[in-house]
């Protein structure tokens, strides 16, 4: 066999990009491997100890602020319109509101949200929001223990020291030509993280993560077709759906589901329940918590007036929503499974409207 | 020893080009163009041409264009006319089918009738093809087997785009037009029908789809280790068995105790590869049509092995009381 | 019917690659040599094994017969019998008569005159087989992580290592390997096909040469192989899907823990795009 030299080229430069392509963009053993199932079938979590030091690093919880006697006069009592926290003495009401500055907006301080003259004005829209989302994360302590678990969360395990939180979601379902040749066929077919990159529906959140959501269970029940059940584009949707997920708590598909029956609860593991509990406290989230609140945004579309200047709607004028990762951000128990929470006991109490 | 690995052609003899096998005279006439490569020689024969196009073979090419036109403007359109993304993304690019909305309706052009379109030019295209490998056939007296091959492969493709569709009273059950979203799409065939695994048309598929694989490694390896007493003129040694044929067979029998003959190993090959397809496109008809939930049908028909269960005691959190759906 | 009429001149001694001719003679249609002693002996072994599995796991329901490998917790080491140990003993019965096969094809080989392409190209089956149950298996540091030996059970090893990566058809290698396993199929139903038909022409006709099989093929898709390049060209596509099998496998855990479509941000992001 006698190769001239521009087929050699060819073939050489070929196999070089392969090998380029292969070095530069896997991972390397060893591997870390932890058994889910029984042996053999191949429920397994894999990670790589090389990529889980950056995940550590982003996922750290700050330090607690030192604790303080529950003494002295109430708060609700010593200052006008506490409508929250109220119950709290006044050296803890004032150590929570540090943290939550700490947690929100460290840089901007307590004037994000408060008039520094008069610090029991709601004038400030940013109050507003705050304190609906002081309930929200009561409840969420309280009532949605099934999926927070004794942990519970804190303004800190969505926001990171932000004032918007980095992971949200808005609806994107609009093609990029409103009468364009694929008009029809737009929220899908495009690499988007939200779905792991892959071309399936890539906003899983609009049907499935608000109020009256579309059933995610798209299986069939039944051995002989029930002419009711969906189809399987519908399946594409739940499957998004499963991507963000997934790529959102850094697992596989076999953290919850034995695949070979993925409905089966039998075949599943424990966090597949924990994992049911958690899309319903989203959709809670979403429907009576974040979109009740989209007039205070849609009055203040960038943000408070001190800036910094930075979009609060989405693309459709909605609100930035919530979703797995708002919270998880790459790691199947935010921040590590750290009990922040507990430091502030103001949290774990339900907190009236 | 190294001289018969037979890997590829060492020395090429350039002669004039072979013009074909006489045509039958209601052909036309083969398209004039002849030629050679030297790298292509290496590997088998070095001649390219004549091809016979004929007027199915034109209009089977034209329709043909006419559906990957379709396909890439469609595309084009969902990346806003952006040639350097198009590129990019073409992977992840699709001409979907209609929304289950519209049944079988013919839905407006960008809502899946673009799509309905370009299959339809795509299928008339392939039958197209279909005719020209039979005529061919015909017309030179040769068998019609390649015809018959190509139908089993045909069926398959009819299946999954319009048989099953039809069969469910939907287009949008169909493949999409695409890279990565026919993955997509295969995937979730498999999810939302209860794991094409326990569907025994698809392992009856799979085993075909090995099987003639593991056929085509010890075919060709036979013939290619009978370099030296010329195995590769079947056609001659099937009619006359030469020491080439009797290594060959001898080679298997000796190995395993049977052995096919130079005609018949052609007959396990052709029926292997046939049913490939064949039981492929019996089980995808059959799935949601049928069956709608496979690994149901397996517990039933006592094929789905048992596991020790893991985590007791779980529950379906939808059915306990209080809870929201 | 031990002998064909034309066999006789073919039996001869010689040509084995160890032990002299101990062994070399034939038993009815088959050649035994000392690996053919050795293919039985692991074979039998594996059998019995496989058999002693299903008692212990209490079905002889063929489609239900599950031999699992071990609990990751035994690492690289031996596990008990019933808990993976026995699946461990057949992987190392499997081997062996896999490779006492193909040494045997390598004697019958030789005795034959012919080339080595036949133990060549089942020795590509064998290692895709030691990729799943020793290559990968050691390169993430546990038995367990070896297919389960089990008509349906290997499947359901199959869909959730699969799921492990969260849509395994994205994995480059596994699209590689299935577009050579379709080619081979054309490619094999095309040429069983064109053989036959020459062989089997229209009725009337004489049976067809060579020049037709070639005609017929430039008239359709203007190139034809020819009756060597087209052995050449099957052996390659059937190999090749083998060894991108093994290739997607192996790369899935050991050099990728991710979900497979997340892999291709490296074409995404490629500065040329921006």
């Amino acid at each position: 066999m006698k190769l001239n030299i521009m087929q050699t080229v060819v073939l050489a430069g070929v196999v070089l990009a392969g090998a380029a392509i292969a070095v530069t963009t896997l991972e390397r053993p060893p591997v870390q491997v932890t058994q889910n199932g029984y042996r053999g079938v191949g429920m397994q979590q894999l990670s790589n100890p090389r990529l889980a030091e950056a995940m550590a690093a982003r996922n750290q919880a700050p330090q607690s602020i030192v604790s303080v006697p529950d003494v002295g006069p109430k708060a609700g009592q010593l200052y006008k319109n506490v409508q929250v926290l109220g119950d709290l003495g006044v050296a803890q009401f004032a150590r929570t509101m540090a943290a939550i500055t700490a947690w929100v907006s460290p840089e901007q301080g307590c004037n994000y949200c408060h008039n520094p003259n008069n610090m029991a004005s709601d004038e400030v829209y940013t109050k507003v929001v705050a304190r609906r989302m002081f309930q929200m994360t009561a409840a969420l302590n309280t009532q949605w223990q099934d999926h927070v678990q004794q942990t519970g969360v804190t303004c800190y395990t969505c926001h990171r020291g932000q004032p918007v939180p980095a992971y949200n979601w808005s609806e994107d379902t609009k093609p990029p030509r409103l009468a364009g040749l694929s008009a029809g066929q737009a929220g899908q077919n495009m690499p988007r993280a939200s779905v792991g990159s892959t071309s399936l529906p890539y906003d899983p959140f609009t049907p499935f993560l608000e109020d009256r959501p579309a059933n995610i269970r798209v299986q069939g029940t039944a051995i002989h077709p029930n002419p009711k059940v969906p189809g399987t584009k519908e399946t594409e949707w739940t499957y998004g759906l499963m991507m963000h997920m997934s790529t959102s708590l850094g697992v596989n598909c076999t953290f919850c589901h034995n695949s070979r029956n993925w409905s089966s609860w039998e075949e599943s593991t424990p966090q597949r329940m924990t994992a049911w509990y958690g899309i319903r406290m989203v959709r809670d989230i979403n429907a009576n918590y974040i979109t009740p609140l989209t007039p205070q945004w849609q009055a203040h579309p960038n943000g408070p007036e001190g800036g910094p200047v930075q979009a609060r709607l989405g693309h459709e004028g909605d609100a930035l929503k919530v979703n797995c990762t708002t919270c998880h951000q790459g790691v199947n128990k935010p921040l590590y499974g750290a009990a922040m929470a507990k430091d502030y006991p103001a949290l774990l109490i339900p907190q009236s409207r | 020893m190294a001289e018969y690995q037979n890997i590829f052609t060492r020395i090429q003899v350039t002669g004039p080009a072979y013009p074909g096998v006489p045509l039958h005279p209601t052909d036309s006439a083969r398209q004039p163009g002849i030629g050679h490569s030297h790298l292509l020689g290496m590997l088998g024969d070095a001649q390219i041409g004549p091809v016979y196009l004929g007027i199915t073979g034109l209009l089977s090419l034209l329709l043909g264009a006419v559906a990957v036109s379709i396909m890439g403007l469609v595309m084009l359109d969902s990346v806003n006319w952006n040639l350097w993304q198009f590129i990019r993304l073409l992977p992840w690019l699709a001409l979907e089918p209609p929304p289950a909305a519209y049944g079988l309706r013919f839905p407006p052009l960008n809502q899946g009738g673009w799509w309905l379109i370009a299959g339809f030019s795509l299928t008339l295209s392939i039958l197209l093809w279909w005719v020209r490998t039979w005529r061919r056939a015909v017309q030179t007296g040769m068998g019609t087997h390649v015809a018959w091959a190509f139908a089993a492969a045909i069926w398959l493709y009819l299946v999954v785009g319009f048989l099953r569709p039809l069969a469910m009273g939907s287009w949008s059950e169909a493949v999409p037009f695409g890279i990565f979203p026919h993955l997509d799409w295969t995937a979730s065939l498999s999810i939302r029908y209860g794991n094409l695994f326990y569907n025994p048309f698809h392992a009856l598929s799979i085993v075909f789809l090995y099987g003639s694989t593991l056929l085509f490694a010890m075919h060709g390896a036979t013939i290619l280790a009978l370099g030296r007493f010329g195995g590769e003129r079947e056609i001659e040694l099937a009619l006359d068995r030469g020491t080439a044929a009797e290594r060959g067979g001898l080679f298997w029998r000796w190995c395993m105790g049977f052995n096919a003959s130079f005609e018949s190993i052609h007959r396990w090959a052709w029926w292997f590869a046939v049913l490939c397809p064949l039981t492929g496109g019996i089980g995808i008809m059959l799935t949601g049509t049928v069956v709608d939930n496979w690994y149901l049908w397996a517990v039933e028909h006592r094929f789905a092995p048992a596991y020790p269960v893991v985590y007791p005691g779980l529950v379906d959190p939808a059915t306990l009381p209080g809870a929201k759906p | 019917m031990a002998m064909l009429s034309f066999e006789q001149k073919y039996r001869v001694r010689g040509g084995t690659l160890v032990g002299g001719d101990l062994f070399d003679f034939w038993m009815g249609p088959f050649y035994v040599g000392l690996f053919g002693i050795t293919t039985v002996f692991f074979s039998l072994l594996g059998t019995a094994l496989i058999l002693l599995g299903a008692a212990w796991g209490g079905t002889w329901n063929p489609w239900l017969i599950n031999i699992a490998p071990p609990d990751l917790k035994y690492g690289l080491t031996l596990a008990p019998m019933r808990e993976g140990g026995l699946w461990q003993v057949i992987t190392v019965c499997a081997i062996g008569a896999f490779v006492s096969w193909a040494l045997r094809q390598v004697e019958i080989s030789r005795k034959l005159g012919m080339g080595y392409h036949i133990p060549f190209a089942y020795s590509v089956a064998v290692f895709a087989y030691v990729t799943l149950v020793v290559i990968r298996p050691v390169a993430m540091g546990a038995w367990g992580h070896g297919f389960p030996y089990g008509i349906f059970s290997h499947l359901d090893w199959v869909s959730n290592v699969g799921y492990q990566h969260l849509h395994f058809h994205y994995n480059p290698a596994h699209m590689i390997a299935v577009t050579f396993f379709f080619t081979t199929v054309l490619a094999l139903s095309l040429h069983g096909a064109l053989v036959l038909s020459a062989l089997n022409p229209q009725k009337g006709e004489p049976v067809k040469t060579t020049e037709h099989e070639n005609s017929f093929f430039r008239d359709i898709i203007g190139y034809s192989i020819g009756t060597l390049g087209i052995h050449r060209l099957g052996l390659f596509v059937a190999l090749s899907a083998g060894f991108w099998s093994a290739v997607c496998i192996l790369i899935s855990g050991p050099f990728w823990t991710r979900g497979w479509p997340e892999w291709w941000n490296w074409w995404l992001n490629l500065p040329i795009w921006h």
